[in-house]
């Protein structure tokens, strides 16, 4: 299976200084989270992979694609919602998606369809007829979306997409964003300072710092290993209750106040706790899956890489 | 991603032809020019004169109506020949002028106010796309009203004059073709830099005026100084004169010392030079990400 994203020894110098430093790393899912404090190189990768910036050395590939020497091909391939304003303030919504729509390449009786599409899809469909220069903040950002997805790309490049919204404006975009992935079989690159916005939308997160590569993590096995980790706090014979889960094949830590860590073995369930505490008696007063969120992945990611202040 | 069922869809369909997608620029930028009322009226003012032109021919070539209007056809008053299109094209390549600064600085400088030339070049799209998209709405519009009318004039004079008029002249159409080539593309790149540079209509077209007019004044004054006449190679159009005055073989008297004085070849390289250093402007400014040095 070709990967979404590979890159191979990335270097970018852009006014005499470097910006990314031999970046190397495959990513295979298909939505990709990219993280990173300010200044990391998150803004400087995407423009790399959709053409704007010329690699100094080494390559970065998308489905396969060359990004300096097959940017034509895969420009052809991309939706691209920048984090800036990016408009034309005095065309209606619709007319500069259908603009926008024809020239990725759609006729102009389908890019005209495809943009009223578009907007409703997005939720400004009332609006569409307005010149983008009035639109709300939050309403840049829905259409600014609706031009990315209009003529159907392949791979959607998301940067900052959540930039000045409010929490409900965000929870639909957010929303959307999940939609779109589910809906097709299309490749997701979202880049963000909101870690929540990225755990929420993807499968796998590329973390740079300093414009190297601090972690590539795969969201979904991380989820996957937290699903087995227990976090529980009980009242009643502790030596008696961890014993028997040792017994039928989990590894216990035991604290204080009856605070006990488990690992259980893919083959038992939680039920099976359960049925072992009530037959010794046992209360399990609170029992937690222990995630290891996002926050923690990034900021362990900032600490190995030597970071004692990681900053979003 | 049907309205109805409100889920995306990716589009399977056809696609245009990957060369032909610069002229969807060129479309949108002249559904916007005609909704306005006085880019409507500025355009017919600039063809007006052909008309009157296109009368003079028809009299011209009429002695009936020479007699009507009690001339004698002696006097060759009316006569179509070499300084006829001098003139004409002259005239005419100050209302492209006069369009190009009204059109010229709004078509890039409204992509770039607000950030919209990453979105142009994210799809598959360059910027000499995006350049040519623009240039052909200049090109277009500047040719309605320079070298497409000067031809339709020809073949009036052609089709009234008969007797082998049409084929004793017809070296004019290279002269007409060519010497409004450089002038459409020395405006419309001109207009084009400008429009990268300065954001505000107003501003652009006044700038436009200065790229044209000081040069001239600073020609005049190098001229005075130095006593000499290559000051001139600054002043577009003298310049544009004296190409049509030597593409047609002919004198006006307008140009004085100076048209024998500047070879053809600097006229040319001076306008030559324009077009470069424009695109040299547009090559620096149409980035999809500006890089800050240090």
């Amino acid at each position: 299976m070709t990967p979404t994203i590979e890159l191979d020894g990335l270097e970018v110098k852009l006014g005499g200084r470097t910006i990314l430093h031999g970046l190397t790393g495959v990513l295979k899912s298909r939505a990709i989270g990219l993280l990173g404090p300010n200044g990391a190189g998150k803004s400087t990768l995407i423009n790399t992979l959709l053409g704007f910036h010329v690699p100094s050395k080494g390559s970065v590939h998308v489905l396969g694609l060359d990004s300096h020497t097959s940017g034509k091909a895969l420009r052809s391939l991309v939706g691209y919602m920048p984090e800036n304003d990016a408009f034309i303030a005095k065309m209606s919504g619709v007319r500069f998606v259908r603009y926008m729509a024809e020239i990725s390449g759609l006729p102009s009786e389908q890019a005209m369809e495809r943009a009223h599409e578009a907007f409703v899809y997005v939720g400004l469909g009332e609006a569409r007829y307005r010149p983008v220069g009035t639109y709300s903040l939050g309403m840049k950002q829905l259409a600014k979306l609706a031009q990315a997805i209009a003529h159907g790309p392949k791979v959607l490049v998301l940067d900052e997409p959540t930039n000045g919204m409010d929490p409900p404006a965000r929870k639909r975009l957010i929303e959307l964003i999940r939609e779109i992935r589910e809906a097709s079989d299309i490749c997701l690159l979202l880049s963000s300072h909101l870690l929540r916005d990225v755990e929420e939308t993807c499968d796998e997160v590329l973390i740079l710092r300093n414009g190297q590569i601090a972690s590539i993590c795969n969201l979904v096995e991380e989820r996957r290993a937290n699903r087995k980790f227990l976090e529980l706090e009980t009242i009643g014979a502790e030596t008696t209750f961890t014993a028997a889960l040792e017994d039928i094949g989990c590894e216990c830590a035991v604290f204080s106040s009856g605070r006990i860590k488990v690992v259980m073995p893919d083959s038992v369930e939680i039920r099976e706790v359960f049925k072992v505490a009530a037959d010794r008696g046992v209360q399990i007063r609170r029992m937690n899956h222990r995630r290891d969120s996002l926050e923690d992945i990034f900021l362990n990611a900032m600490e190995q890489s030597g970071v004692a202040d990681g900053r979003l | 991603m049907a309205v109805y069922k409100r889920r995306y869809n990716s589009y399977t369909g056809s696609l245009t032809p990957a060369w032909s997608r610069f002229f969807v620029l060129t479309r949108f930028a002249f559904i916007d020019l005609f909704k306005s009322r006085f880019f409507v009226l500025l355009l017919i003012l600039c063809i007006v004169p052909c008309l009157f032109s296109a009368g003079y021919i028809f009299v011209a070539n009429n002695k009936t109506l020479q007699l009507m209007m009690q001339l004698r056809p002696d006097m060759d008053f009316f006569k179509v020949e070499s300084q006829y299109f001098i003139f004409i094209m002259i005239g005419q390549a100050w209302a492209a002028f006069l369009l190009n600064c009204w059109v010229g600085p709004v078509l890039i400088s409204g992509d770039l106010t607000n950030g919209a030339l990453p979105l142009f070049l994210s799809r598959p799209f360059s910027r000499a796309d995006y350049v040519l998209g623009k240039l052909a709405v200049l090109g277009l519009l500047l040719s309605a009203v320079t070298w497409v009318p000067c031809l339709l004039l020809f073949s009036l004079q052609s089709g009234l004059a008969r007797n082998g008029w049409m084929w004793s002249h017809l070296w004019m159409v290279v002269p007409i073709v060519l010497c409004s080539a450089i002038w459409i593309l020395t405006l419309s790149l001109l207009s084009l830099a400008v429009s990268a540079w300065v954001k505000l209509r107003i501003v652009a077209t006044g700038v436009i005026f200065i790229a044209f007019f000081v040069p001239t004044g600073l020609g005049e004054m190098f001229n005075a100084i130095m006593g000499t006449r290559w000051g001139v190679l600054l002043d577009f159009s003298f310049l544009f004169r004296l190409i049509v005055e030597r593409g047609f073989h002919e004198r006006t008297g307008f140009l004085g010392r100076a048209f024998d004085e500047i070879p053809i070849s600097a006229a040319w390289a001076s306008l030559i030079s324009v077009c470069f250093l424009s695109l040299v402007i547009l090559n620096a400014r149409l980035r999809a990400r500006e890089t800050v040095r240090g």
